[in-house]
């Protein structure tokens, strides 16, 4: 079988269910992954986790108290149960002196408790309906229907409409909660509702990807896209294209080989683009900061040499051998740092010898102006002593900016000598 | 005084049952630099919370030019203090500059042009203007508070409550804010700043109103800021009113009968 053959089973009608679920879910992520940002944005990761773990007693209650398994009673239950829990929440802070996480805790406990008891019990009440009760534990993505793929589109529209449409006072109570109220922002409706979409939607998730996993899907998609971006708008595009992706990956993936579940493998693909953030997200992320602590190391690296140079020609010969300055210094990367220089016409090379140019001395000059602009500031400021003061000046002169020296004259009435009467070099 | 600008009447706040502020009276003068000074947990940021509505007052009533806040909302500027906020958030420093408009254009209406030059104009005030795009993560203590007060100054109002604006600044700013408050003096507005260094007082407020959860003097500064009304609220009350206060909280007392 060709590829494009291959290709081509996955769309014929008995691939039909897989695409169902492989959607279904992708769209369900989306919904749960852009409400759940201004849950990660409100600090309040943690409550995704009570809300969708209270849901359980709702759906228990639904299904006593009308004997059948309809998701339109199910959702109804599990909405109340899970603003409930919120609500208690907020209750027991406002009247204790409990500390939040044990709050969080001892509600979701307390909910999910309550929800495993009344679930035996309906298990072994011996109601033939009730089979399959338990999926909501874990989820049971395989027997999504078309029908719920059509519920899950209509929350994931609401979803967007509502943080479309309220993007700016879902940010401003994030951001600033108590000055949204001192602008008559009715902070108290708005915290309500954005609660109302994230219960609603934690609701009807775990029908597919189950009570421990939901929390995973408010949180993990904006954890990832904050790394990303400094925006809430792209956070919210970001952690919704996550999410979507995540969620149709990962039933692809766990529909590959047997015994293979859909909840987990969304939430390990999640997860992945989550690491794959933080490892290349701009300015956050771990590669970004590699790289300049890196680019740090050069600079650091090139001004000593820098200096050196300077520091043994002025003492005699304009050139310098080789030998001289590595009797002279300590800098590593030796070669690389002397290409690097002449490249950027700081030096020149002959034969053996390196001579700075015109550039390079303005630039050795600006370096020990520095070093010297600081021992002044820390001997005039801080009293020390003379022989305190190389060290720290020689660490921090490669970071003082053409801002901060031009403070640093001003402060000092642009003095002429160090501390250890050597003049600065202006 | 003519008509107050701000009256507090029997103004008391409890956390559980701890008063933050207990029974306040007091009315403050319009066009002035007042201080609101005490020692830490004296409730000094809670009165202004509570003056804002920010926390509802447990009994009591404040009111804003002899109005209700509802009605003089647009007025008045709420600068909070600057620690209570994630610096971390996801914004530049426009976005939060920006927020000071939103008060005007509500909840979903777009901003205009006018509000884009009102924002430009009050970083402007402040020396942002070149910090516009810079994430908010990025900006040292005494830029974060310039930011907050820029954000106040677009909302373009005449009574400006400020939450601890000196603390933790650096000089620069600290003279930036005073001239911006002078400024602000001479052109009519009214500023309250909770503070709590005692040596700047006299030079930065015309009025005062020092408190230690109950209010212990309100007056010029002139008058009022004397070596005996100062170890009133400084020194030994602080201590009886602590301990009551304690007593009220561990036993659950109710502070008076209702």
């Amino acid at each position: 079988m060709s590829f494009w053959q291959n290709i081509s089973t996955y769309f014929s009608s008995e691939y039909y269910t897989f695409w169902v679920v492989s959607i279904g879910a992708g769209i369900i992520c989306f919904a749960a992954g852009i409400v759940g940002t201004f849950s990660y944005l409100r600090k309040r990761a943690l409550i995704g986790d009570v809300v969708s773990h209270a849901v359980l007693p709702g759906v228990a209650i639904s299904f006593m108290l009308t004997g059948v398994k309809n998701p339109l009673y199910f959702l109804i239950g599990a909405t109340t149960s899970g603003i409930l829990s919120i609500w208690l929440v907020d209750f027991i802070q406002s009247k204790s002196k409990l500390k939040p996480d044990t709050i969080l805790a001892l509600t979701l406990s307390v909910f999910f408790g309550i929800g495993i008891v009344l679930l035996t019990k309906i298990q072994h009440s011996g109601d033939a309906a009730q089979s399959g009760l338990d999926s909501f534990l874990f989820g049971k993505a395989a027997s999504m229907t078309m029908h719920d793929v059509i519920i899950f589109s209509i929350i994931a529209l609401i979803n967007t409409i509502c943080i479309v449409v309220f993007l700016r006072a879902f940010s401003i109570i994030s951001f600033d909660e108590e000055y949204a109220k001192s602008i008559g922002f009715n902070v108290k409706v708005i915290k309500s509702f954005l609660a109302l979409l994230t219960v609603i939607t934690v609701a009807i998730g775990i029908q597919s990807v189950g009570i421990v996993l939901m929390a995973a899907l408010l949180i993990t998609p904006a954890s990832g896209a904050r790394f990303l971006t400094n925006s809430v708008k792209k956070m919210l595009v970001y952690a919704g294209i996550f999410a979507l992706f995540s969620g149709f990956s990962g039933v692809i993936i766990s529909s590959s080989g047997k015994a293979m579940p859909t909840g987990p493998w969304i939430v390990v693909v999640l997860s992945i683009f989550t690491i794959i953030a933080i490892f290349f997200g701009k300015e956050k992320g771990v590669i970004a900061r590699m790289r300049t602590r890196k680019s740090n190391n050069i600079k650091i690296n090139n001004e000593n040499t820098l200096k050196t140079i300077y520091k043994l020609s002025k003492e005699g010969n304009e050139s310098i051998s080789r030998d001289q300055l590595i009797n002279n210094q300590s800098t590593t990367q030796f070669k690389p740092t002397l290409k690097r220089l002449e490249k950027n016409q700081i030096l020149i090379r002959v034969n053996e010898s390196v001579i700075l140019t015109e550039k390079g001395k303005l630039a050795a000059r600006e370096v020990i102006r520095k070093h010297r602009l600081w021992e002044i500031y820390l001997s005039k400021y801080f009293n020390l002593d003379p022989d305190h003061l190389h060290d720290d000046a020689e660490g921090i002169e490669h970071i003082i900016t053409p801002e901060i020296e031009k403070h640093l004259i001003t402060l000092l009435n642009r003095p002429e000598k160090d501390p250890h009467q050597s003049e600065i070099p202006y | 005084m003519e008509i107050p600008i701000i009256e507090a009447h029997n103004l008391t706040v409890l956390y559980g049952r701890k008063p933050a502020i207990w029974n306040v009276d007091f009315k403050l003068p319009e066009g002035q630099v007042i201080g609101i000074m005490g020692p830490n947990g004296s409730g000094k940021s809670t009165l202004l919370k509570a003056i804002m509505g920010v926390v509802k007052p447990t009994t009591g009533y404040t009111k804003l030019y002899d109005q209700e806040l509802e009605k003089v909302r647009h007025k008045v500027s709420y600068v909070p203090q600057r620690q209570e906020i994630d610096w971390d958030f996801p914004a530049s420093v426009w976005d939060v500059v920006s927020m000071g408009r939103f008060r005007v254009r509500g909840i979903f209406k777009r901003l205009t042009s006018e509000d884009n030059d009102i924002i430009k104009e009050s970083l402007g005030k402040v020396n942002m203007l070149g910090f516009a795009k810079r994430q908010i993560s990025q900006l040292s203590g005494g830029q974060q508070q310039r930011v907050f007060l820029a954000r106040a100054l677009a909302q373009q109002g005449e009574l400006f409550l400020m939450d601890e604006p000196f603390a933790g600044v650096d000089v620069a700013t600290e003279e930036l804010i005073i001239d911006l408050l002078k400024d602000m003096k001479s052109n009519g507005k009214t500023l309250i700043i909770v503070h709590h260094d005692l040596h700047t007082a006299q030079s930065y407020f015309d009025h005062l109103v020092l408190m230690n959860t109950r209010l212990v003097a309100c007056g010029k500064t002139s008058d009022v800021f004397t070596d005996q009304i100062l170890t009133d609220t400084y020194g030994g009350k602080l201590t009886t009113i602590a301990k009551i206060s304690q007593e009220l909280e561990n036993k659950e007392f109710p502070i008076r009968h209702r």
